[in-house]
This record gives C-alpha cells, structure tokens and sequence, in this order.
C-alpha cells in the first residue's frame, strides 16, 4: 500500500501549475496510482477555481476588472472573439504515443505524464542504470533511475530536496519498505541507501548536486551527479 | 447545412451576449459549453467570453508582466474552450474548474517556454484534458486506425462530423444527440449513416 504522498503545500502548487515540470509530473504520475491523492487534487481544482474566478467580486478594491480591461482596450475584444469562433474546427481527441523504455532488461511502457519527454542515453554503474529526462528545467535533474535486483544507491545526502517516485518495484532504506506510487521527498538533512531486493524503476528529482557521506566519499563524490 | 450555416451567419451579426451573474453559477455555464459543443454557438460563447475575459486577464496579468502575454493567454484559452467544448463532461466536473483547468495549462506551457524554451506543451500530458475512459470509446483501438478516421473526419461536412463524433466519441445515443442538435431523429440517423458511408469509403483506400 502506498504510504508516502505529496504534501499539501505541492499539491496546491500542482493545482495552480507553479511547480517545475518535473515536480508536476511526479504528482500526476502519482495520483494516477493513489485515489486519495486524485481525489483530494479534484476537490483542490474545485476550490482553486471558484477562488481565482471570484475573487475580482470579493475584492473589489484591490485589482478591480475595468483597470484589468482598460490595460487590454489597445485591441478590440469582439476581434479576438471573432478571429477565434471563425475557426469551425473542433480539437479531436488527442492520439497517444505510449512510449518504452528498457532499462535493466526489463521493457516498461512510461507513464502519460513523461511519455514525450526526451530521454538522454542511457549510463551504468554496476546495478544502476540511470537516463536523464531532458526537461530543460537547469539545476533541477530529472531521471529515470533502475535498480536491478539486489542493487543499491550509496549512502548519500543533499543540499536540496531529492523526490523519488517509485515507479515499479520495491524498494527499502533504513526506515521502512516502500512500493510502487510511493512520493518519497526528503530534504537536505536527511540521509538515505535505498537497496532493492527484486528491483525497481524509479522517477528521481534533485535540485542540487548529491554529496556522499560514506568514508568512500571522495571516490563516490563524482559519481553523485552521475546517479542523479 | 444550409440552415446550419444561415444560423451562424446571423449570429455573427450580433455577438450580443446575454446577461451573466457576477458569481459563478455552473449550471449555466455548463449549458453554455454544452451549446458551443453541439451547435457551435457563437452567442454562447460570447457570453462565456464576456464573463471570464476580465477574469482571465486579470489572473494572467500578475504572472506575466507584458500584457501582450496576458492576451495571449486570453486568446489561446478562449480558443481552447471553443474548440474543445465537446470534451466537458458535465458529470465529471464543474465548469468553471474546466475553465481554469485550461487556463493553468495554458500559462504553464507558455511560462515553460518563457523560462526553458521548450515547446513541447508538456501540459496536455501532465493534466491531460481528455480522460481515458474517453479515449476508450473510440472505435477502433489501433493506433493507426484511429489516426485514419480522426484525419478522415475532418474531410466530412460538419453536419456529419458532428453527428458521428457525438456517437462515437462522446457516447450519445442517436436519440440524445436529435435531442441536443434540434433535429428529428430521422436526420440524425440519416446523417450517421452517410458519415459511416463515407468513411468506409475513404478507410478502404487507406488499407489498399
Ligand atoms: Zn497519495
């Protein structure tokens, strides 16, 4: 059962679309394995809604609707009406393209939310087998990471958060046994080996380079931003 | 056709819209969405126009600093709700969160263009707007077939679009859809039939 989800606070940014791409995507994979997350997204959408919509009433003062229009009056509203309904066009439903990747020598079909994303070339390191996502999004290092059965990541901290989303597989550290769907964010003070018994595929977002806090440090060092 | 087109003609006259309450009232916009959905109602959506426009603008003008942007996130949402009104399904959400819903993604692809310059529009993907059980009620289920008939459709007059996107893809019965188009059920199926036709025609050459 899935026992780590996003916070509330990156659910509502999820809902007003501030967070990075790699961030949103790791919640929309997310939800679509955790019911509860969905749903409690819905009811958030609802309430953003109603909120941003209605809040031009409740506040009448602060950013009123005629200042709002007056800024757009260098152009004719009933033209950009026009321009739009001339299109007779209607949007047909949007064709797919499941994509797989093969990682470990396992075949996974990738969730909807990363399917177009570019993926760089795949690199290993013993058991691991990491591909970057290439979301263009600078510091933040997005990847699919696979473990291979009875692999593991060196122990390691960061500066940053680093999200893992577990995809497929299993996985344990020190403090429990995680399954697929699990949202595991940890900041900058905490440390962690994830190990995987029968192995695992998982979804990783770092914001800053690794450090590695093992006495091999200063050889495992490079190999940080090599994993994420 | 004609009748059809003579209709729009008119409404292109007069894009008076009717008077919208200042709070939200989901039913009626829902009934809005649904009359762009089935009869291209061009007052319809000058009414929702007129009420989310000021809306709109204004939520975008604190994201984005050039008002050519916060127009822009106008005019691409507007247009997102004309062209893909069909897609609102009413019993799966309020209206209004299906405006904002269109609007967040809009601004999110064009902030991820602003900031990494990628266009790949990433929203669709990560919010998409079309659910699969929607997807699923498509005919066929190859991926190659379906490309065939979505292209096919659209060489369709769009009397006949209309009639077999409302059957096939948004799961109305024959009955529902001479309810929601205001046309006797003999025409409805009439049209269906020659769509079906047609397409049969155009599917075949594809597969020669
Ligand atoms: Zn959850």
């Amino acid at each position: 059962m899935i026992k780590h989800h996003p916070t509330q606070d990156l659910l509502q940014g999820f809902v007003t679309g501030e967070l990075p791409a790699s961030l949103s995507a790791a919640i929309a994979m997310h939800n679509d394995m955790c019911p509860s997350c969905a749903k409690k997204t819905a009811q958030m959408m609802d309430a953003q809604a109603s909120q941003s919509f209605e809040e031009l009433d409740m506040h009448p003062d602060s950013v009123d609707e005629q200042s709002a229009m007056a800024v757009t009056s260098s152009f004719d509203f009933d033209d950009m009406i026009g321009a739009i309904v001339a299109d007779e066009a209607v949007a047909s439903i949007p064709i797919r393209q499941p994509k797989t990747v093969t990682m470990g020598d396992k075949d996974y079909v990738l969730p909807q939310a990363i399917e177009i994303v570019e993926l760089g070339s795949l690199s290993h390191l013993g058991k691991l087998t990491r591909a970057r996502l290439q979301l263009g999004e600078g510091k933040i290092h997005t990847s699919l990471l696979h473990i291979q059965p009875g692999g593991e990541v060196p122990e390691h901290t960061h500066k940053g958060y680093e999200l893992t989303l577990l995809l497929d597989g299993e996985f344990d550290d020190d403090e429990g046994h995680y399954v697929a769907g699990d949202f595991i964010m940890l900041d900058g003070t905490r440390t962690h080996q994830p190990r995987s018994e029968h192995g695992c595929l998982c979804f990783t977002v770092v914001n800053e380079p690794l450090k590695f806090t093992q006495g091999l440090n200063r050889l495992l060092n490079p190999i940080g931003p090599f994993i994420y | 056709m004609q009748v059809f087109n003579q209709a729009l003609q008119s409404d292109t006259e007069c894009f008076k819209p009717m008077t919208m309450p200042a709070q939200i009232d989901n039913t009626q916009l829902a009934q809005l969405l649904s009359n762009i959905a089935t009869k291209r109602d061009k007052q319809a959506f000058t009414t929702l126009f007129g009420f989310f426009a000021p809306k709109i603008v204004n939520i975008s003008r604190r994201k984005f600093s050039n008002p050519d942007q916060a127009n822009e996130v106008l005019q691409e949402t507007m247009s997102n709700v004309w062209r893909k009104a069909h897609f609102f399904d009413v019993n799966k959400g309020q209206a209004s969160t299906w405006v904002y819903t269109i609007m967040r993604n809009v601004t999110f692809d064009m902030l991820r263009k602003v900031q990494t310059n990628k266009e790949d529009n990433l929203s669709d993907d990560i919010w998409p707007m079309v659910d699969e059980s929607q997807a699923k009620t498509e005919v066929y289920d190859d991926h190659l077939a379906k490309n065939h008939i979505l292209a096919s459709l659209d060489t369709l007059p769009e009397n006949q679009k209309m009639v077999v996107k409302g059957f096939y893809f948004q799961d109305m019965s024959q009955e529902q859809l001479a309810e929601h188009l205001g046309l006797p059920l003999g025409t409805v199926k009439s049209r269906l039939r020659l769509a079906i036709e047609k397409l049969k025609v155009q599917l075949g050459e594809h597969h020669d």
